[in-house]
Formats: structure tokens, sequence, C-alpha cells
């Protein structure tokens, strides 16, 4: 039992941290508010690429710093801190972490390098309407088609849908599921803009008869929903990651606040109620973080980790709803002002209590597995 | 970064689990429940002596002290075992009291009283809170007036628990009536329960749990007695409640709890024939219940972790004490709320009853602790002021 950092993992933190806290300040962000420009800061991306930062859960010979699962965690924690408009997630934890761990030598050597250094931007569509499970596609099929195959079908909440190289998705075949690397360019696709709260465009796929060749296949209709499941608990826990440097940061930017903020001639973190309310956002988000963490470490060691997965993804939803709206009351009026930079986190705050499954379907699939026995207490 | 057990704390886990699995027969639980978990019948001090002579008490304690030197997650582990199996083990007899005595006490402490703790012969209450001295503690009266070279001890405690079967307490008096602090004039006593100054008479609880209003009249005691520096009391104390901290919120009763409730629940079936933990409802409570329990497992550990390391962080301990309590009492609720009807029936009922009225009971005395241990309005203002640098207001 050690909750305690490696040497390369504080190194990991410190770096990240460094860069983003100087590189993403309030009027960056600006730049990308109400649409007015695609929410990718491409020049942060690069600085972040020639860190090392991403690739630094991929292996050395693809020209990454060859760390695991926890340490990636440990730079979406900061990316989430930030609210950093660069596509982390679905770039590395979605596609390019599968990609190495099930893709063929082939496959890995022709999108991995280009992954750790910034110069090709993958993507992964995870969800469609009325389904958030991404092991199980249901309006999304595909035909076998020569060695390839043929998809048609819907995708919802595509982040930087226009501007990847590849798309990862899965499909429904004859046997099982199959995941497939698609390129956005294909005939076949089309793109609606899906105006989401945070600025990030969330795209709408649909697909129509889309080739896919053998080479952009990364697993067939037996090995696909295991894949898919193993990308999605894993994507599951970097959104814990980033909700974590999400809350994390709002609740101190709170405590900040309540201490030089007077009212009554004395400082409003005085009244019991305000430093309670903070007290609250405080354990909220230490229980947040050790189910993350926890959730992180069995990833990073390949262990079951389905149950600390859904619980650390409740403890998301809940947290994030509730440090946003203590963050936005102790404030009062500031809080929401647009000139003052809480707001941008209750958005991110939101998006990650969402995404993929809030609180209540995490529950829900958590209650499934008690009743199979798969969850008792240790 | 590793969020899990060593394979040798899993060792000693399974160790403990068969070992208080033996311990623990049917009669024996029978009388713990029948005691309202607080122990002092006569099976249960046979354990304890036998868990004395198999050197299972004072683990925490260095070896030259006699203890087996485990670390904080080593005694982590102990305490959720020992929880588990449901034995009422004299914590702060064992943990608290007796290592301040191993550590600061005088000749007398070290080789009569503590080899005595060390074997299960010896037990102490605790002696703090008054009538009016709650979590205003340093409010307290009873005093120590010096006379000769004797103390003479007046006063009255309130909620002195196991005082009835306890040999000696561990009282807080003033020493300095006139110190310019008032918890700069406290000292620390060990005070016999069988002298004739001495007297007791129970307070019941909601909880059936009895504790005691103790009276100290004109209680004559020597130099001995005195534990530490005098007027250097309040160190002790709170020293003392920092490492009580580790058995109030322990996870594991909780986990044994839910995991029973988990199995009644599969197995009792509707009129229709289905399983009650296939219901929907059911399934969302206990899903909750299986939420916060992890989060306390984690707390729980990073504190004993943190302690092993010699990192223990203030506020950690605080958010370790005030999440605990609370989530117990939301637990209950919805635990008790899958039992149902049955979850209102007293154990030892002559039908109706489930997983021996436990949850009936809990219902009864899980508040004692929001406000016990260091009441949770405290350990917010140490969270706000530790954790995350808030000003205080003066007090
Ligand atoms: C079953 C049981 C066993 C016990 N065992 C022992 C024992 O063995 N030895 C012993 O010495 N004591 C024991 N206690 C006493 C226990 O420690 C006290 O109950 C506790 O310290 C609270 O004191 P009080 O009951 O006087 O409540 P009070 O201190 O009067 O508190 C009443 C309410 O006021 C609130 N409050 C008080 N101060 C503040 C503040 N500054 N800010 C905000 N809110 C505040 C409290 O949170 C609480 O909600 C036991 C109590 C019980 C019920």
């Amino acid at each position: 039992m050690d909750f305690g950092f490696s040497e390369q993992q504080g190194e990991v933190q410190t770096l990240a941290r460094q860069i983003l806290s100087e590189q993403v300040t309030p009027e960056r962000l600006a730049a990308y508010d109400e649409f007015k420009a695609e929410r990718f800061d491409r020049e942060l991306w690069q600085q972040l690429a020639q860190a090392g930062l991403l690739g630094v859960a991929l292996e050395e010979s693809h020209g990454g710093m060859g760390f695991g699962f926890t340490e990636l965690a440990l730079f979406i924690e900061e990316v989430g801190r930030s609210i950093a408009p660069v596509p982390v997630i679905p770039h590395l934890v979605s596609a390019a972490a599968p990609i190495q761990r099930f893709g063929s030598s082939e496959l890995q050597g022709r999108w991995l390098p280009g992954v750790a250094s910034g110069d090709v931007l993958l993507t992964a569509a995870l969800m469609e309407p009325g389904n958030e499970e991404p092991a199980a596609p249901s309006l999304t099929t595909a035909t076998l088609d020569g060695d390839g195959y043929r998809v048609s079908g819907l995708k919802t909440c595509v982040p930087f849908a226009r501007s990847a190289d590849r798309i990862l998705l899965s499909a429904a075949v004859d046997g099982g599921v199959v995941v497939l690397l698609v390129d956005p360019k294909s005939a076949g696709i089309s793109l609606e803009d899906v105006r989401y709260s945070t600025y990030e465009t969330q795209y709408q796929l649909t697909l129509q008869d889309v080739q896919v060749s053998a080479a952009d296949v990364l697993a067939g209709p037996t090995a696909g929903a295991a894949v898919m499941q193993w990308l999605s608990l894993r994507t599951t826990a970097a959104l814990c990651a980033h909700q974590l440097g999400v809350t994390d940061h709002s609740m101190r930017m709170t405590a900040s606040y309540s201490a030089e903020r007077k009212q009554f001639g004395v400082l409003i973190g005085t009244f019991q109620a305000v430093g309670h309310r903070a007290a609250n956002c405080y354990i909220d988000v230490e229980c947040l973080r050790l189910n993350t963490y926890q959730a992180a470490s069995l990833l990073a060691s390949e262990a079951d980790a389905t149950n600390e997965v859904q619980i650390a993804k409740v403890w998301a939803g809940d947290v994030g709803h509730r440090v946003s709206y203590a963050s936005q009351h102790l404030h009062g009026g500031t809080g929401i002002d647009r000139d003052y930079p809480l707001w941008r986190y209750c958005l991110w705050a939101r998006h990650n209590e969402m995404m993929l499954g809030g609180s209540a379907r995490q529950l829900a699939a958590l209650g499934a597995r008690i009743a199979a026995g798969e969850a008792y207490c240790a | 970064m590793k969020v899990e057990f060593t394979p040798q704390q899993n060792a000693l886990r399974e160790e403990l689990r068969a070992y208080f699995g033996e311990l623990m027969t049917p009669e024996l639980m029978d009388e713990c429940s029948r005691d309202m978990g607080e122990g002092g019948g006569p099976l249960w001090r046979t354990a304890l002596k036998k868990m004395g002579a198999d050197g299972w008490i004072g683990l925490g304690w260095p070896e030259e002290l006699g203890g087996k030197g485990m670390s904080p997650i080593e005694q982590f582990i102990f305490v959720e075992e020992i929880m588990r199996a449901g034995y009422p083990f004299p914590f702060l007899t064992t943990e608290s009291v007796g290592p301040q005595l191993a550590e600061n006490g005088n000749e007398w402490h070290k080789t009569e009283l503590v080899p005595k703790i060390l074997a299960g012969e010896l037990l102490i209450s605790i002696g703090y809170s008054e009538p009016g001295a709650g979590t205003d503690l340093a409010a307290l009266k009873t005093s120590a007036v010096r006379d000769g070279d004797e103390w003479v001890i007046n006063g009255q405690k309130m909620w002195t628990s196991l005082a009835h079967f306890c040999d000696y307490t561990w009282l807080a008096v003033r020493t300095d009536p006139d110190a310019p602090k008032k918890h700069k004039g406290i000292s620390m006593f060990l005070v016999p329960n069988d002298d004739p100054g001495w007297s007791c008479t129970p307070v019941n609880t909601l909880g059936d749990v009895r504790t005691n209003a103790t009276f100290y009249d004109n209680i004559r005691v020597s130099d001995r007695n005195l534990v530490g520096e005098l007027n250097g009391g309040w160190k002790l104390i709170t020293s003392q409640l920092n490492r009580e901290r580790l058995s109030l919120v322990n996870v594991g009763p909780t986990a044994v709890l839910f995991n029973k409730v988990v199995q009644w629940a599969s197995e009792t079936t509707l009129a229709d024939g289905s399983r009650l933990v296939d219901e929907a409802w059911v399934q969302g409570n206990l899903a909750r219940v299986r939420v916060g329990i992890e989060a306390l497992k984690l707390v729980c550990y990073k504190q004993a972790w943190a302690m092993s390391e010699g990192t223990l962080d203030m506020a950690d301990a605080s958010v370790a004490k005030v999440y605990g309590s609370e989530f117990f009492i939301e637990a209950y609720r919805l635990l008790g709320e899958v039992v149902g009807q049955a979850s209102m029936v007293k154990a030892h009922s002559e039908a109706g009853e489930v997983l021996q009225g436990r949850i009936e009971r809990l219902y009864r005395t899980a508040s004692i602790i929001t406000f016990g241990g260091g009441t949770n309005e405290i350990q917010r203002d140490i969270i706000s002021a530790a954790g995350l640098w808030i000003p205080r207001a003066s007090r």
C-alpha cells in the first residue's frame, strides 16, 4: 500500500503543471469562447510533445517516455487543473493506448511515433445516441468487404472529429464487435457540429457504407468487445483524473477568494458556514482523488478494475456537481462573472460528470455487478 | 504509487482473520452482543488474556516496551480484522493510554501497570468530559490540589465509558487554576476506581450503550499517579485523541455488514419468486453504499500509510473522521431500506429478526461519533484551516 509518488511520477506532475500553468491563461482560453475557433491550442500541443508528455505512456521505441497509465493519469489531472484546450484524453487514452496494447506492430509503427510527436491526431467515437456503452454498439454495424469492412451507423460526442487523422470506433458485426480506425475524410462520412457548453464541439458522425481497409482494423469480431471494454475503462478513469484537476482547482480558487473577500468587516472565510462548505469540498475532492488513483494504479498493472473504475466515476460525477455549485455559491456573483476564471471550470466539471455516463448510470451498472456477486467487499 | 496491499500485509490479514475466527466462539459473540459491544464479561476477559498471552496486545508499541513494533498500516489491518470479527477490543487502554504510560510514565507505570496492560489484565477508562466541558474540553473543572506530598482530587466527570468495569480512570484535572491559558493548567492522573471516594452511576443511552457519570470525592493519590509533567496534560490528551481516531471510523464492520446484506438480499425472494437483490432500487441503494465504503477504505488506508511514513496530515485525519462518521449514518439508512421493516426488529425477537438485529441497533448508536471523538464541526474547522488555508474566526 503506497500512496506516494515515485520520482518519475513527481517529475511528470511537475513538468506538466509547469508548462500548463504558464501557457494556459484566461486570455488564451477566451480565444475559444463562443466557438470562435476550434478548441485546440496547437502551439501548446507542440510544447507538450516536445516536453515528451504526449508520449508519457508510449514505449520508448515509439518515441515515448515508456511510463504507464498512472503517469498518464497524473498528466491528465494537470490538464484538468488548467482546463487546457488540448485533446489529450481522446488522442492518448481512447486511441493511442489501445493501438499500443492490441495493435499489430505495423499499426503501432504507423501511428504511435506521430502520436508522441504531435504530428498526427487521433480521436475516438465511443457513444451512440441513447447508448453510452462503448463495447456494445447498437446503431453502428459493419459487414465484411474483402479484407476490410464496410461500416454504417451513427456516433455522437466525437471530439475533434474534423481535425483527426483517424477516429477509433466500434461496430457490431456478425459474431461480435470490430474496432476500426476510420479516416474522417473517407467517402460516406458526414459530420455535424454539435455545440456543447464547454465550447468544445462534439461531433455527430454519420457513416454510410464507409470502406475501411484491413490495415485500419484494430480488432476483429472475437476480440473487439474486450478491446472496447479495455479502452472504455481507461477513458473513464481519465475523465476522473481530469475531473480531479478541475475540482481541486475550483476548490482552491474558492478558498483563496474566501480568504480575501470581506463582508460585515471580516473575511467571509471566518464564517463557519463558509469554511464548512469549503471543508465539504475538501472531503469530496479527497475521496475523488483516492478513488481515481486507486483505479489508475490498478489499470496500470492490468488488474481487473471494473468495480473501482465505476466507483471512481460515481465520485467524479457527484463531486463535480457539488464542488461546482459550492464554488459558485461561495464566490457570490463573482463566481459566475465571465471576467473571473471560475465559470469555465464549472462547465468542465459538468462535462466530466456526464461523459460516458453520469452517476446514476454508473450506480446501475455497479448495482448489477453487486447482484451478480461480483462486487463484494474484500 | 501502488494502491494494493503487499503480499506480507495480505498474509498478516489472513493470519488475523483465522485467529479471530477461532477466538470468536458463538458463546463469546453472544456475550459481546449482550454487553452492547462494550465487553467486560467473563468470556470477554478470558479472550483478552489469551490475546495478551499470544502477543496480540500492544502491537504498535516499540519492541523494547514489550510490544510488537508493528507499523501503523499493520496496526490498521489488526484493528480492521478485530472489528470485523466483532470483538470489542479495549483500544483506549491498549492503544491510547498504554503507549503513553510506556513512553512518558514513571517506574511504577512502566514496571507494574504496563505489563498488566500487555497481558490483558488491566483496563482503564477515560475521564475527560464533564457536565460543563464537552467540545470545549479545556473548560474542565475537576481539580487536584496539593496537600503535603499528596494530591486531593474532587469533581465530576460525565460519559466515563467502561468505568464500571475498569481498574483505573485516566483523569484530566485542573492543577493550576491561575494558568494564563486554560489548557495550560491541566494534568493527567491515574485514579484507582476502587478508591472509597470514587463512585459511578449509569447513564443509559438511546443505543443501549451504557456509559457513566463518575464522581471524585476527596480522593487522595500520590505523585506516582501523575502521568507526564505537572500542567503538561493537554499534550497527552490531544495525542491520545489522534490515536483514537484510527479505530473510530474503521471500514471493517461496515464492509462486513454490506456483504451480509447483499447475501441476504440475494437469498430473499419476493412474492413472485424473484430475488430481492434484482430489484432496481435495491441495487441502487447497495451501489451507493459500495461506493461510499470504497472511499472510506482508501481514506483510512491513506491515513495509516501516512502514519507509517511519518507524514500524517492534520486535514486528512479530520477528513477520515468526518467522512466516516457521516457515511456510516447514510449507509445504515440505505441498507436498512433494503432490509425493510425487519430493519426495525430488535435482536432476540421471537420472529422477523434479520442479521441479529444489527441494523436496528446501529440506527440508535450511529450519532455518537459525529459529535464524540472531536465533534465534526471542529474537524471541519481544521480541514478548512489546515487543508485550505482559510482564515479562522477567533474562539
Ligand atoms: C456513548 C458515549 C461515550 C462517551 N465516552 C466518553 C469517555 O469514555 N470519556 C470521555 O471523556 N467522554 C466520553 N464521551 C463524551 C464525548 O466525548 C462528548 O459527548 C463530546 O466531547 C461532545 O461533548 P458534549 O456532549 O458536551 O456536546 P457539546 O460540546 O455541548 O456539543 C453540542 C453541539 O454543539 C456543537 N459545538 C460545540 N462547540 C462548537 C464549535 N466551536 N463550533 C461549532 N459547533 C460546536 C457540537 O458540534 C454539538 O453539535 C462519550 C459520549 C457518549 C455519548
